[in-house]
C-alpha cells in the first residue's frame, strides 16, 4: 500500500514541479481578482444606499400587477413563482437586509461561476496525464518498474482528482478571503433565502447553498476530466483529449436543447451532467429524474474507466 | 527447467502480431556477472525481445524468469530485480537530475538518500545533479539513465541500444563502466546493439538474432577462435614455403598475395602452423592475423555460411 501511496506522490510531483501548473494557479487567482473588481464596480450606488426599499416596493407592485393581469391564463406554477418573489422581497424589507449590497457571499457565490475555468484547467492537466508521458518518451521508464499498469493508471487518475480538489479549495478560499478583505466579514451570517413549496420564504445557510452549487458543478467537472483522461489514455494525444472534452462541454448544452424533442437525448452525457436542473430548474425532458441522471452518469463513468484501463494495460509500448 | 545459476532465463519466448511472427521461440540463459550481447540487424526482433523482458510488450507464448520469478505471473516482483534503460533514457526535463532520481527511487522499497548520493557519485554527476535535466547533454542524460537503473541494486541490467547518440568517448566510458559493474557487483548485463565493434569490446557472450530466430549463442572468445582468420606469415620466399606447408597441412587454404603468404584458418590452428614452420626450418619474421572485423564474421553468420 505504501508502494501505491508513493506512486501518487510521484504523480503529484510531476504536476507540482511543472511551471505550467503555477501559471494555471495564477490565471485562476487573476480571474478571481477580476471577478471581485467587476462586482465592486458594477454595484448600483442608488439602490445601494437608502432607496433600495423603495426599489423593492416598486418591484413588488410590478410583480403583483403581472399576477393580476394574467390570472386568467397563467399556470399555477407561474403564479406561485411570482408570489414567492414578492414574499422574498417583503422578507428583505422586514429584516432590513439589502439584497443589492455586495457582501463577502456575493464574491464567494460569484466564484462558483469560475467552475468553467477550473474545468478547463483540469481537463488540460488530465489530457496530459498519459499523453505527455508518451510524447516525452518517459512512458518506458514509467512502466518498467515494480508497479502494475493498473496501479500506474489509478495513481494518475487519483492525482488528477487531487489537483482538481486543490483548485476548487483554492477558488473557494481565495474568493472568501478577497470578499472578506474588500467587503468585510460583517455580513457572514446573512442567510440564503429559498422559496418553499407554498411560496413561503425559507432561511438557509449561505455556506450550504454555495457548497451545494459547487457540488453540482464538481460532478460535471469530474465527468469531463474523466472523459479527457480516457481520451488521453486511449489515443495518447493530449490535444485530442482537450479538444473533444471542451467541445462537448461547450456545445453539449446547445446540442441537448436542439435535440430535446427526441427521447434518446436523455441517455446523452450532456443531458445529465448538470444535476442542478433538478434542484433549481426544469429538467431537459420531463421524464428525467435526479436518480436517473445519477445512474446514467455512473454508467458513463465506469465505461470511461473501463476503456482507459483495457487500452492502457493491453497496449504494447514499441517505438 | 529452471537453472539456478541463471538470473535471467527465456523459454520459447514468442511474439506474433497478426500472422507475422516477430520473435520465434527464443530461449537463452544469462548467469550473474556476465555481459551478454544481443546482436542483430535492425528489425530482427532485438528490441521486441528486450521489451518483452521488461514487460513493455506482452509475449504471445513462452516464459521469462528473472531470478526464477515469472515476468508474466509476478510482474511486480520480477521487476524489483531489473534495472533498465530502453533506448535513450528520457527523463523529466522540468525536474533536476536529483529530483528525477528521487522520483525513480520512490518506486522501489528501501532506496535511501545515501544510496541516491552513492549512485550519483558512481556515475560522476555530483557537480551537475541539481541542475534541470533540460540543460543536460546527451552523455549526461545517459549517465543519469544508468544511475536510475542502478538505484535499487538490480540483479539484471538491461540496456537497449545504449550507445545510440553517444560520442566515442561516451561509448568507451559506458563500456568500461558496464564491465566493472558486471565484474564487481555480479550484475548480469544484457546489451542490445547493432554496433558490432562495440559488442566485441563489451560482451562475454553474444546471441545473434535474425528474422526473429536466435541463430547462435556463443562466447566472445569462441567466436574469435572459430571464425576463419586471415593469417599472414612473413617469410623470405613465400612460394616455396607455401608448397612445403601445403604438403604438411593439406587441409589449410593458402595463397601468396603481394609477396606475402596468406593463410585462411581458425585462430586455434596458429600454434600447429607455427610448429610446422619450425619443423621445416623456415625463417619466420612474423605471424599476425589480419584484422577482420566482427562485422565480416557477423555477416558470414547471418548469411548462414559455414563457420570454419
Amino acid at each position: 500500500m505504501s508502494n501505491f501511496y508513493r506512486l501518487i506522490q510521484n504523480e503529484n510531483m510531476k504536476i507540482v514541479r511543472r511551471p505550467r501548473t503555477w501559471a494555471m494557479v495564477g490565471v485562476l487567482i487573476f480571474a478571481l481578482l477580476l471577478l471581485t473588481a467587476i462586482l465592486k464596480i458594477d454595484q448600483n450606488p442608488n439602490i445601494q444606499n437608502n432607496n433600495w426599499k423603495q426599489h423593492l416596493t416598486e418591484t413588488n407592485q410590478r410583480l403583483q400587477q403581472q399576477i393580476d393581469e394574467n390570472s386568467a391564463d397563467a399556470s399555477p406554477d407561474m403564479k406561485l413563482k411570482l408570489e414567492g418573489e414578492i414574499n422574498k422581497n417583503l422578507y428583505y424589507m422586514e429584516h432590513n437586509v439589502n439584497p443589492y449590497e455586495v457582501t463577502i457571499w456575493s464574491v464567494v457565490n460569484g466564484s462558483s461561476s469560475l467552475m468553467v475555468l477550473i474545468t478547463l484547467l483540469t481537463v488540460i492537466v488530465a489530457a496530459d496525464m498519459l499523453a505527455a508521458e508518451y510524447s516525452w518518451g518517459t512512458i518506458k521508464l514509467l512502466l518498467v518498474g515494480p508497479a502494475s499498469r493498473t496501479k500506474i493508471l489509478l495513481s494518475k487518475y487519483i492525482s488528477t482528482l487531487l489537483f482538481t480538489l486543490f483548485l476548487l479549495v483554492l477558488n473557494f478560499v481565495v474568493s472568501f478571503a478577497l470578499g472578506g478583505i474588500l467587503e468585510g466579514f460583517g455580513e457572514i451570517s446573512r442567510p440564503a433565502l429559498t422559496i418553499g413549496a407554498g411560496g413561503a420564504v425559507e432561511e438557509g445557510s449561505m455556506l450550504v447553498a454555495i457548497l451545494q452549487n459547487y457540488g453540482f458543478k464538481t460532478i460535471e467537472l469530474i465527468m469531463y476530466v474523466t472523459m479527457s483522461f480516457m481520451i488521453s489514455a486511449t489515443f495518447r494525444s493530449s490535444s485530442m483529449a482537450i479538444a473533444f472534452s471542451l467541445l462537448f462541454m461547450l456545445i453539449g448544452n446547445t446540442l441537448v436543447n436542439i435535440l430535446s424533442k427526441f427521447e434518446w437525448v436523455k441517455y446523452l452525457l450532456f443531458a445529465n451532467v448538470n444535476l442542478s436542473q433538478y434542484a433549481n430548474g426544469t429538467p431537459v425532458r420531463p421524464d428525467m429524474t435526479m436518480l436517473f441522471s445519477v445512474c446514467v452518469l455512473l454508467v458513463y463513468f465506469v465505461v470511461f474507466h473501463l476503456i482507459s484501463w483495457v487500452v492502457f494495460t493491453k497496449r504494447d509500448v514499441a517505438g | 527447467m529452471k537453472n539456478a545459476d541463471a538470473v535471467l532465463q527465456l523459454r520459447n519466448v514468442t511474439k506474433k502480431i497478426g500472422k507475422r511472427t516477430i520473435v520465434d521461440q527464443v530461449s537463452f540463459d544469462v548467469p550473474a556477472g556476465e555481459v551478454f550481447g544481443f546482436l542483430g540487424p535492425n528489425g530482427a526482433g532485438k528490441t521486441t525481445t528486450i521489451r518483452m523482458i521488461v514487460g513493455l510488450i506482452a509475449m504471445t507464448a513462452g516464459e521469462i524468469y528473472v531470478k526464477g520469478i515469472s515476468v508474466n505471473k509476478q510482474f511486480e516482483r520480477a521487476m524489483t530485480h531489473i534495472g533498465a534503460i530502453v533506448e535513450n533514457p528520457e527523463m523529466y526535463k522540468f525536474l533536476t537530475g536529483y529530483q528525477n532520481l528521487v522520483y525513480f527511487a520512490r518506486r522501489h522499497t528501501g532506496v535511501t538518500t545515501e544510496r541516491i548520493n552513492e549512485v550519483v557519485k558512481l556515475v560522476g554527476l555530483q557537480n551537475r545533479i541539481h541542475e534541470k535535466v533540460k540543460r543536460y547533454s546527451l552523455g549526461m542524460r545517459q549517465r543519469l539513465g544508468v544511475a536510475q537503473a542502478l538505484l535499487h541494486r538490480p540483479s539484471v541490467l538491461i540496456l537497449d541500444e545504449p550507445t545510440n547518440g553517444l560520442d566515442p568517448a561516451g561509448i568507451r566510458e559506458l563500456r568500461d563502466y558496464l564491465r566493472t559493474l558486471a565484474r564487481q557487483e555480479g550484475i548480469a548485463v544484457i546489451v542490445s546493439s547493432h554496433l558490432l565493434s562495440e559488442m566485441e569490446l563489451m560482451c562475454d557472450r553474444i546471441a545473434i538474432i535474425q528474422a526473429g530466430n536466435l541463430i547462435d549463442v556463443r562466447s566472445m572468445n569462441d567466436l574469435k577462435n572459430r571464425v576463419a582468420h586471415r593469417i599472414i606469415v612473413e617469410v623470405e620466399e613465400p612460394e616455396p614455403t607455401k608448397e612445403v606447408l601445403t604438403a604438411m597441412l593439406p587441409d589449410i587454404a593458402m595463397a601468396v598475395q603481394a609477396g606475402q603468404l596468406e593463410i585462411t584458418a581458425g585462430r586455434d590452428r596458429i600454434p600447429e602452423l607455427t610448429r610446422a614452420l619450425v619443423q621445416a626450418e623456415i625463417d619466420v619474421y612474423g605471424i599476425r592475423t589480419a584484422n577482420q572485423s566482427l562485422e565480416d564474421r557477423f555477416l558470414e553468420l547471418t548469411r548462414g555460411e559455414q563457420i570454419v
